[in-house]
């Protein structure tokens, strides 16, 4: 175990050092410059001396090989650099911008599991029932969704037929107002989470299926147990396995992943930081916030197989 | 897990029984889709941000409502005969945000900062006449030119030229310390999400009437819409008319229109084969209805314009060469050309900005097949495109160019010798050439009109851009806004005289 | 884990009971049905088939809604709609097609290559699939299409490149169960070459796997094209693109609800569709994956 763990870690630091220059070289290779961004059109009105002093200025002037290393030295000290645009340091920005991220993120795997837990476990129990179709059904349909068509036909209903809006500009922190903030997450999440509660539904009801075949299961019956403590003592703990790995992936994926809905809903998360960042060629916010939103996936996917390791008594990953 | 179900369940009650609220104080909350894209006035170009910095800084002159000009911090100004001195009287007991007094030594540092190259001020060419500055006491400023410069009055009318503080050019960066004369005073800003003004207490005109203005970008302009009609926002900049015209016959929400200065355009490079041959271009004009363009593109929201759109100079397009569409005349001419086979003409367009943009490259591309020429539409990344356009490096492109109150300083750009976007304009004449020359130096207006009266049809006629429409800018506000007058100039300055009571 | 493929490897059912078994798989052959629906509509909106030209304007009938005229309503520029879907089915289906092709192919060959090999190579290999796979699908394929500028190709191009990591790593971890197995080593004593042992007699045994896997990944891909359009960086107007319908309308969605529903479904049913023909495909070719 110890052993395994260490050898991950290792195996991390290349790893890392490759997504830095990937995501460093990504956003050089796309046409445009900061200036053009910053000025459109105007850009063309400058003269090579006028243009020279703001690429001084911007610190633009810089050949690339320097800037990488440059760059690096600052990540290794925890300082991803200054954003051109905004003027102010990266880590301020990512700061600022994760916890709304993070908060949806966290509703959205909320939602999954309130909903796809006990309509997995109610599928598995009575299967091939009434019940167990529909919420079959609805599980296809739910993951066959994408979450900025489901965003696109929330925004549509609720404007057209209810007049109203979650989220106009106006968020708020959930330290500020909490049952505001929860009335702008709730139509994102609910975008993001249904077809991931679609996702930890499936796996939900086929691992306890897998389960309660299991032999241990039959044992606890045959004893006369109550079927009631079957499922809570046994089946259920160990079908929560996999569902674990499911929710920690895809809580990866949303932390990273979600810029659309959080553009649609107008959430000022890191997605949408990314996107304007994209857009405006501000490089250092480009690099600093893939490489945060990388790194994230990167360490989540390590705590998953771990957790995994910890959890499933079966799996040892000592061998090999 | 049955303690986490009753928190949700509560969460979920505490959310439907608690309604939609939003501040009761005297602020006013106004909702645009962009951010400006920084602070220093001076070298600021996009419209986002000329929006924010109207309300902190203010010119020596602007415009009104019909694109007069007017004093601001100037009180009157004069030329003298030869037109080589311009000379301001500047208004009395105007004072910067922090305090110190505005004076002429104030006017003369922020032309020296803009003129001086290490600014980059892409406007610098506007006021590029300016030979020297002097201040004879403190509320007068004398500019001498180097060659008459009619114009430069109208070009000062501007964002790109706010007197900024002489301590502050001295010693600090604009992009970062915001100390204008303006009547609001920027308190934070938090880009891409919200920015705070108050209201500038000390300022010398009539108000601000409000106590601040809270800006929150809504990324998203139907969503801008929601929000006014949800009652979250008081007052909104509107771009997309596909939007706005879901305002039309909404009595809960006023819509005002303006008319803009930009222009939609289809750049031909005359630089290029086919479009090298004056007939061939000609084809294209007749070709177009241009009406059509807009009903389709913007959904009827715009005016058919020829290359002037200021009102004080638009010819009736009437008098200009083919505003008609003319199928026949135009295969005719193309017949002339020996291109009556019609051919295939590239166009670049910028896939979201504008966002009509697109729509009427595929408007043109259908009513241009009807004269065989197969139009084939190139989308690119707005940053892309604006690398292209700059460096000619196109064939035709549909365009979305800024308009000036003044038609010298809107095309001394594109249509004279040695004009910086001599290459991204593709073609020029000496007629186009020498009309620009003579309304540079000529003061008398009806002089000026005529020899842009005759610019315009010169380059209707040779069409080496076919004009299509110009659009409107639209502010919307809840009723309980009141005092605002919008402007053609888009400027947000007058939200100063505007009064909140919900 | 080991031990249970060997046991599907032995009872690898040939294509003839599959084919029988796949009729009673209930979900799968819906999910068949639509798929086939969606091809037929697609193949008939690429050919021209369709009940307007796609990019043929009536500005007189400009956002009519639905009737007999225009089967799904017109656009603003009074495109039919009906017609678009058809023709943006296509594209989409286009692009979900050849980029699972693509990045079947590239996954396949690295992570067997990779798996087959190892050491070294196996490395280096693996590590650059970990990086791309470091990044979520729809922000790596924005990264991409960003670079390479907006356009069908460069999108068909974006989603290859993201989903050939999974491609890789499934090949491999298949070929390295099987590598050891006893055929393939007396097929190694026989002295046949290597690329000869991995085409005829590695490839073959990971193939149902693989098969999910497509499948699974089309229905992901016509996900990914379809953000993509949405964000206005897959297929360019006029060329009519599911994606791009849904979110250039959004604004008109207000007074024109059709131009956001129809494409709306169309995008749904298909993902829908593969993803009931993948569930069913992996239950029949796969039992020990999960499933029912």
């Amino acid at each position: 175990m110890v052993r395994y763990l260490t050898q991950r870690f290792i195996t991390l630091i290349p790893m890392l050092i490759g997504i830095s220059i990937m995501v460093f070289g990504a956003i050089r290779l796309v046409p445009g410059d900061f200036i053009t961004a910053q000025l459109g059109t105007e850009a063309g009105m400058l003269s090579d001396t006028q243009r020279a002093s703001l690429e001084a200025y911007y610190g633009l002037d810089v050949p690339p090989v320097e800037q990488y290393f440059s760059w690096m030295g600052n990540v290794l000290t925890g300082n991803l650099g200054m954003s051109i645009r905004q003027g102010r340091p990266v880590v301020d920005l990512i700061i600022d911008r994760f916890p709304a991220t993070l908060e949806l993120a966290i509703i959205s795997v909320i939602i999954a599991l309130l909903i796809g837990i006990p309509m997995g476990i109610l599928s598995a129990i009575y299967r091939n029932s009434a019940l167990d179709i529909f919420a079959r059904l609805f599980a296809m349909v739910g993951l066959s969704i994408p979450n900025f068509l489901l965003g696109t036909l929330i925004i549509f209903v609720l404007s057209v037929y209810f007049g109203i809006l979650p989220t106009s500009g106006n968020y708020v922190d959930l330290t500020e107002d909490l049952s505001l903030n929860l009335q702008q997450m709730i139509f994102p999440a609910l975008a993001l989470g249904t077809s991931f509660a679609s996702s930890v539904m499936r796996m939900t009801r086929s691992s306890m299926l897998e389960v309660m075949s299991e032999d241990y299961i039959r044992t606890a019956r045959s004893k006369g147990l109550h079927e009631r403590i079957v499922l809570q003592r046994h089946a259920l703990k160990n079908a929560m396995i996999p569902v674990v790995t499911l929710v920690g992936i895809e809580f990866g994926y949303l932390l990273g992943g979600a810029f659309i809905v959080e553009q649609i809903f107008a959430i000022p998360g890191i997605g949408r930081l990314l996107i304007n960042a994209i857009t405006q060629r501000d490089y250092a916010l480009v690099q600093g916030v893939t490489l945060f939103i990388a790194v994230n996936f990167v360490v989540i996917n390590l705590i998953v197989d771990f957790a995994y390791t910890l959890l499933d008594p079966r799996v040892t990953y000592d061998g090999r | 897990m049955k303690k986490l179900t009753t928190l949700i369940l509560v969460l979920l009650v505490v959310l439907v029984a608690v309604p939609f609220t939003s501040a009761q104080d005297n602020t006013l909350i106004l909702g645009r889709a962009v951010d400006a894209t920084g602070l220093d006035p001076h070298t600021q170009t996009a419209f986002a941000s000329l929006r924010l910095l109207e309300l902190i800084y203010e010119p020596l002159v602007t415009t009104d409502q019909d694109l007069n000009l007017i004093p601001v911090l100037a009180t009157d100004w004069s030329f003298s005969d030869d037109g080589l001195t311009l000379t301001f009287n500047l208004r009395e007991g105007v004072t910067f945000h922090d305090g110190s007094a505005f004076t002429a030594e104030d006017v003369i540092a922020t032309f020296e900062r803009i003129l001086d190259e290490e600014t980059a001020s892409a406007a610098a060419t506007n006021y590029a006449s300016i030979e020297s500055m002097e201040a004879p006491d403190d509320l007068t400023v004398v500019f001498t030119l180097s060659t008459p410069d009619a114009p430069i009055v109208s070009a000062m009318a501007s964002t790109n030229a706010v007197i900024l503080s002489s301590d502050v050019i001295a010693s600090e960066d604009p992009a970062l310390v915001t100390v204008g004369t303006g009547p609001f005073m920027l308190e934070n800003w938090t880009p891409d999400d919200s920015t705070s003004l108050t209201a500038n207490p000390d300022w010398w005109g009539e108000g601000p009437f409000v106590d601040g203005i809270e800006i929150r970008i809504i990324p998203d302009e139907a969503s801008i819409l929601a929000a006014l009609r949800a009652g979250t926002i008081d007052f909104a900049l509107l771009n997309d008319p596909l939007v706005a015209t879901l305002l039309i016959g909404d009595d809960s929400i006023d819509l005002y229109r303006t008319p803009t200065l930009s222009y939609n355009v289809l750049q031909l490079r005359a630089a290029v084969e086919p479009l090298d041959i004056l007939e061939v271009r000609q084809a294209i004009s007749c070709a177009i209805d241009r009406q059509e363009v807009i009903d389709t593109a913007a959904l009827g929201e715009g005016v058919v314009t020829g290359p002037l759109t200021m009102a004080s100079f638009a010819l009736p397009t009437d008098e200009l060469f083919c505003y008609e569409k003319n199928l026949d005349m135009a295969r005719e001419l193309l017949a002339t050309a020996g291109m009556e086979d019609g051919f295939t003409l590239p166009v670049i367009v910028a896939n979201a900005e504008p966002p009509t943009a697109s729509s009427i490259a595929q408007n043109i591309q259908s009513q241009l097949a009807e004269i065989g020429i197969t139009v084939e539409i190139e989308s690119l990344e707005f940053g892309t495109y604006v690398d292209r356009w700059l460096g000619g490096d196109f064939t035709a492109a549909v365009a979305l160019n800024g308009g000036r109150i003044d038609p010298y300083t809107m095309y001394s750009r594109y249509w004279q010798v040695d004009a910086r976007f001599q290459e991204t304009a593709g073609y020029l004449d000496d007629t186009l050439d020498q009309l620009m020359k003579a309304g540079q130096a000529e003061t008398d207006e009806a002089a000026r009109y005529e020899i842009f009266a005759e610019f315009q049809q010169h380059l209707a006629e040779t069409s080496p851009w076919i004009w299509l429409y110009s659009g409107y800018t639209y502010t919307a506000a809840q009723p309980y806004v009141t005092g605002w007058t919008p402007n053609a100039s888009d400027a947000l300055y007058f939200l100063s005289a505007v009064q909140v009571d919900k | 884990m080991a031990a249970e493929n060997t046991v599907t490897l032995a009872l690898r059912p040939t294509w003839r009971t599959l084919a029988a078994n796949f009729w009673k798989e209930r979900g799968a052959v819906i999910g068949g049905v639509i798929i086939a629906f969606f091809l037929v509509v697609g193949l008939l909106g690429l050919i021209g088939l369709t009940p307007y030209p796609v990019v043929e304007q009536h500005a007189i009938d400009r956002l009519s809604a639905p009737d007999s005229t225009y089967l799904f309503g017109t656009d603003q520029f009074g495109r039919d709609v009906a017609s678009r879907v058809m023709k943006g089915t296509a594209n989409s289906l286009q692009v979900a097609l050849l980029s699972v092709a693509i990045s079947t192919l590239a996954g396949t060959a690295l992570g067997s290559i990779s798996g087959y090999v190892g050491g070294l190579l196996d490395n280096v290999i693996m590590r650059l699939m970990d990086i791309i796979f470091a990044f979520p699908g729809l922000l790596l394929a924005l990264l991409i299409v960003t670079i390479l500028g907006p356009g069908l190709d460069n999108t068909i191009l974006a989603i290859s490149i993201v989903y050939t990591p999974i491609f890789a790593r499934v090949a491999r971890g298949q070929v390295i169960s099987v590598k050891e197995k006893d055929y393939v080593l007396a097929a190694r004593a026989l002295g046949k070459r290597d690329w000869m042992i991995l085409v005829r007699h590695i490839l073959p045994n990971i193939a149902s796997v693989m098969i999910v896997q497509v499948t699974l990944a089309l229905s992901w891909a016509l996900i990914t094209e379809a953000g993509l359009s949405f964000l206005g960086l897959g297929t360019q107007q006029p060329e009519p693109s599911l994606g791009l319908m849904l979110s250039s309308n959004r604004a008109l969605a207000e007074i024109a609800p059709w131009l956001i529903l129809y494409p709306g479904g169309a995008i749904m049913l298909m993902v829908l569709g593969f993803n009931l023909l993948g569930d069913g495909l992996r239950d029949l070719l796969d039992p020990q994956g999960r499933g029912r």
